[in-house]
């Protein structure tokens, strides 16, 4: 459940999130992408190693995404983990991240 | 990965069949046979729902609930009661100390399961 | 080709000044947007360029123009206020509009350049509002969520199902995506929005608070109670409104059309009822109503409004059931709508309906006599319409026996109190009808057989449970009629008839010997024997002095029956079978010394011809050899005149009467047969008339007296006594 965060360059920052993004988890990972939010321009980020996702989960991303909107940040969401894809299947959400969301060939249909 | 539930009852019997048709259903199940039992198993692994009896000897379930809810790490576990139909007061007061999900005793695994399902689904 | 050069010329020119004055009118609307003839020139520029392009062919002009023109005529017609976002979407028309022109005289056959079209289709839309595009652009904000079929999600077969969590759902182990995961196992979530307008800016969220809110479209056949169960767990810590499918709205209107009108109550149970609404919905609805009341901040609403307003029922079925309800309300009202009347007119009243039913009897017959056949039509349309007076008079008298049915209540109560036992009284056929008079009388002899059951009949609790019985036991009144007649059942499911018991008292009461041979059935009718009380310990409530004999003896002289039905471990019903009135009566007539006589005919056991060999009449002891046995006999002609000088030569008959267990023979001149007839009671004169209840006039005007069988009974069983004492 920790959040490692790469400053690409000068306003860029890659943040690869892992373990959970639960209720348990959210309070921390809220004040990493607050300050995040706070000092870049253009943020990714890495959701291939989320191995659950709740509701408080969900929350912080689309915190960020409204963030990120008015603030002009530049936000994409990579490498969904099927843990999110599940998610975001079930709210039908894939749209409102725009982020294109790679399936791999062999998950199972949730 | 399997979700886990624990049980917390006295009766043997009970948490047998409970275990039975929870793993049959493809949970992780950790028994408990009353609540300082119980609360001396949770050392922090990931738990999903804690299901309790409310009448135990040692310490009841609502206490139990109530300590639970204190450990940074079952504080948002949802936590399902087992209530008798006469216990309407008692399924006030699991809901107050901060069991939200109740099921009626006596029950049938296909209903425990639906119960179970609504909060966490294997 | 000069000419339509010349007329091209024309056009050109035309079109710039049309659009130079349309630019000015623009401007002048700027400061004065009410000026109606300005807006008038507007209107005529565009309109006149389309129709001056039309006629050269140029169609992009024709197109652009069309828009423009419809706009304004809306405008000239006050249909759409002009303001100056619509003055520069004008003005940018007006410039596009002369760029087509150019376009159009520059290279008249040529396409239209993708820029001049695109300028084109976008102005149009800016012109009449109704492009998505247009509110793209004004949305600060892209919010697909709520745009992507959004608002409205108007699936036919869906329900629409909104979730307003609250802020302590997480924190209570609630998250919203297992009931949408086990949601789905229950059917398909056709189309799901998710929002959350009140989740603060950043610095202010808190991560463990809940701010989602979901509308979700949910096709699925399972009921409204099951989708709401999903949700159990969550109802404290959200806010579930299910709104059914509209496909489902016509199964939920033929569903209150079909509902009973017994069912028929309040709105919020009617449509708990058909499943158009779960018990929570109406619990909702009811608090907001309540709160209301209270805090006078909003009008209190009516409760289907409320359903409506919180989107759990459509209104149609509310409608639908707000008719039925007001259907049934103006049914019961006119069933309610009562006129007391005294009941000693309303018994004047079919005195002389009786009276009137005689004397058109008379009048048929007579005028039968005299083959007055032009006066027997008339007589006969009469005649019916005296049986159609009768009959609705005598349902005047007619009241329901669940009043009578309910006192029991507290009998029953107050009893199973004093005796330690739990006894529930159920009470169904409340509403059947009877004669007001039958129903005064059968107050006793009910008292007493509920009182009967309630002792004898239900069994301790300890002894139900041992027998695996529910502790509480339960004591029915029923009752409802069968052919011309209302019968009033006691059941009780308690020990049923102890048979044993019966036969040993009965023996030492001698009332039967060892060897007596009985069915089931005849034991069981021993307990309207006199003095058998089967419970060995009297208590103060039956048992004492008035025996079952007693309850018989009071439902015959209602001209009823009583019989008896009862399974061991299961219980005893106790059947009483009444007629629905006292005013008419099934008689049996017969004759003597020249006049008539009516026998109820419930009490008539048998007509025998007097010569026949089984039966032989001993005068001086005053009994009748009947098969052996002897009968006292009265012979109604000696008993009620002179003893008739010229006797012998007639045939008598015997007619066998019976009341409780007593019988005795009347013997008569002549037998008449069945006769239905309306009782007339005597005047005070022969009211202590012993022997005789009443009277009737027959069709041809004569008197029949109605016996009283039971005084005539008393008389031949003492006269008999009397006679056979002294040899003796």
């Amino acid at each position: 459940m920790s959040i490692e965060v790469k400053q690409l360059k000068k306003a860029v920052a890659n943040l690869v999130v892992a373990g959970e993004m639960t209720i348990y988890t959210a309070l921390e990972q809220k004040t990493v992408f607050s300050k995040c939010l706070d000092h870049n321009k253009e943020l990714q980020i890495d959701l291939s190693a989320v191995s659950e996702i709740d509701s408080a989960g969900l929350q912080l991303l689309l915190l960020l995404k409204r963030e990120a909107n008015q603030r002009h940040i530049k936000l994409s969401l990579i490498n969904h983990s099927q843990a999110v894809v599940e998610v975001f299947e079930l709210l039908n959400l894939g749209n409102h991240f725009g982020d294109p969301i790679v399936l791999s060939a062999n998950w199972k249909s949730t | 990965m399997a979700k886990t539930i624990m049980i917390v009852d006295d009766s043997a019997s009970i948490r047998q069949v409970v275990t039975i048709a929870l793993k049959g259903a493809g949970y992780d199940v950790i028994e408990a046979c009353d609540g300082k039992d119980a609360l001396s198993k949770l050392t922090g692994q990931k738990i999903n729902l804690i299901i309790t009896d409310v009448n135990m000897p040692n310490m009841d379930g609502i206490t139990f609930v109530q300590e639970a809810k204190k450990l940074a790490a079952y504080k948002f576990t949802p936590m399902m009661m087992l209530t008798t139909e006469a216990a309407a007061d008692k399924k006030q007061a699991g809901k107050d100390a901060g069991a939200k999900a109740w099921l009626t005793k006596p029950f049938q695994a296909p209903t425990l399961l639906d119960a179970v399902s609504k909060l966490v689904l294997p | 080709m000069s000419d339509f050069d010349s007329a091209l010329k024309i056009f050109a020119q035309e079109a710039e000044q049309l659009l130079q004055d349309m630019e000015s009118a623009l401007l002048t609307l700027e400061t004065d947007p009410n000026d109606g003839e300005t807006i008038n020139s507007l209107f005529r520029a565009m309109h006149t360029i389309k129709g001056s392009a039309g006629l050269f062919g140029f169609n992009p002009i024709v197109a652009f123009t069309h828009e423009a023109e419809s706009v304004l005529d809306k405008v000239r017609n006050g249909e759409q206020a002009i303001d100056a976002g619509l003055i520069s979407v004008l003005l940018d028309s007006k410039d596009h509009t002369a760029k087509l022109v150019e376009h159009c005289l520059n290279c008249p056959d040529a396409a239209l350049p993708d820029e001049l079209a695109a300028t084109s289709s976008s102005l149009i839309q800016r012109l009449t509002g109704k492009s998505p595009a247009h509110t793209l652009q004004s949305t600060d904000i892209p919010s697909p969520l709520l745009s992507e079929g959004g608002g409205n999600m108007s699936l036919d077969d869906s329900w629409l199902i909104s979730l307003d969590f609250k802020y302590d759902a997480l924190r209570n182990g609630m998250d919203p995506l297992s009931f949408l995961r086990y949601l789905k196992t229950l059917g398909e979530i056709k189309d799901i929005l998710t929002f959350f307008p009140d989740m603060p800016q950043d610095a202010e969220m808190n991560p463990e608070s809940c701010y989602l809110h979901f509308k979700i479209a949910f096709n699925s056949d399972a009921s409204k109670q099951t989708i709401e169960a999903v949700f159990e767990f969550a109802a404290d810590d959200c806010d579930i409104k299910i709104l059914p499918p509209n496909s489902k709205v016509n199964d939920y209107l033929q569903l209150l059309d079909a509902l009973d009108e017994d069912h028929v109550s309040r709105l919020g149970d009617m449509l708990l009822q058909i499943g158009a609404l779960t018990a929570n919905d109406v619990t909702h609805a009811l608090n907001r109503q309540a709160r209301a009341r209270q805090t006078d901040m909003e009008p209190v609403k009516p409760i289907g409004e409320i359903l409506i307003e919180q989107q759990v029922v459509q209104q149609p079925v509310v409608d639908q059931a707000l008719k039925k309800q007001e259907q049934t309300k103006q049914k019961v009202a006119a069933e309610s709508n009562y006129i007391r009347v005294d009941a000693g007119k309303l018994g004047h009243l079919i005195n002389l309906v009786g009276e009137l039913v005689i004397s058109s009897a008379a009048m048929n017959l007579i005028v039968d006599r005299h083959g007055l056949s032009d006066a027997g039509d008339v007589a006969a349309s009469m005649n019916s319409l005296v049986n159609a007076i009768r009959d609705t008079a005598l349902e005047l008298r007619m009241v329901q026996i669940g009043e009578t049915f309910s006192r029991f209540r507290r009998v029953v109560r107050d009893v199973s109190n004093e005796l330690g036992k739990e006894i529930e009284l159920k009470i169904y056929g409340g509403e059947t009808e009877l004669d007001k008079t039958v129903v005064e009388k059968i107050n006793d002899p009910l008292t007493h057989l509920i009182r009967n059951s309630l002792d004898h009949g239900i069994e301790s609790p300890e002894q139900r449970l041992a027998a695996g019985k529910p502790a509480q036991g339960s004591v029915q009144l029923n009752a409802y009629h069968e052919s011309g007649h209302i019968v009033i059942q006691i059941a009780d499911d308690g020990a049923g008839l102890d048979s044993e018991k019966i036969v040993a008292k009965a023996i030492a009461n001698g009332l039967i010997k060892p060897d007596h041979g009985l069915s089931q059935q005849e034991i069981y009718n021993l307990i309207f024997a006199a003095g058998l009380s089967t419970k060995e310990q009297a208590t103060n409530l039956s048992g004492r002095g008035v025996g079952m004999d007693v309850v018989k003896k009071n439902i015959e002289a209602l001209r009823g029956s009583v019989s008896i039905a009862s399974f061991p471990g299961e219980g005893t019903t106790i059947s009483i079978k009444l007629p629905l009135t006292l005013a008419i009566i099934d008689g049996f007539m017969v004759g003597a010394n020249e006049v008539r006589y009516i026998i109820p005919l419930n009490m008539v056991d048998e007509c025998i011809e007097m010569d026949a060999r089984e039966c032989e009449i001993n005068e001086t002891e005053h009994y009748i050899n009947l098969r052996g046995h002897a009968l006292p006999y009265l012979r109604l002609g000696d008993y009620f005149h002179d003893p008739k000088t010229e006797s012998a030569k007639k045939r008598e008959s015997v007619v066998v009467v019976k009341f409780g267990q007593d019988k005795a023979g009347l013997v008569v001149d002549a037998l008449h047969g069945e006769h239905q007839t309306v009782i007339k009671p005597l005047g005070k004169l022969f009211e202590k008339l012993k022997c005789i209840t009443g009277a009737t006039v027959l069709g041809d005007g004569n008197v029949a007296l109605i016996l009283d069988v039971q005084g005539l009974i008393e008389t031949a069983i003492t006269r008999r006594k009397r006679t056979a004492a002294p040899p003796a």
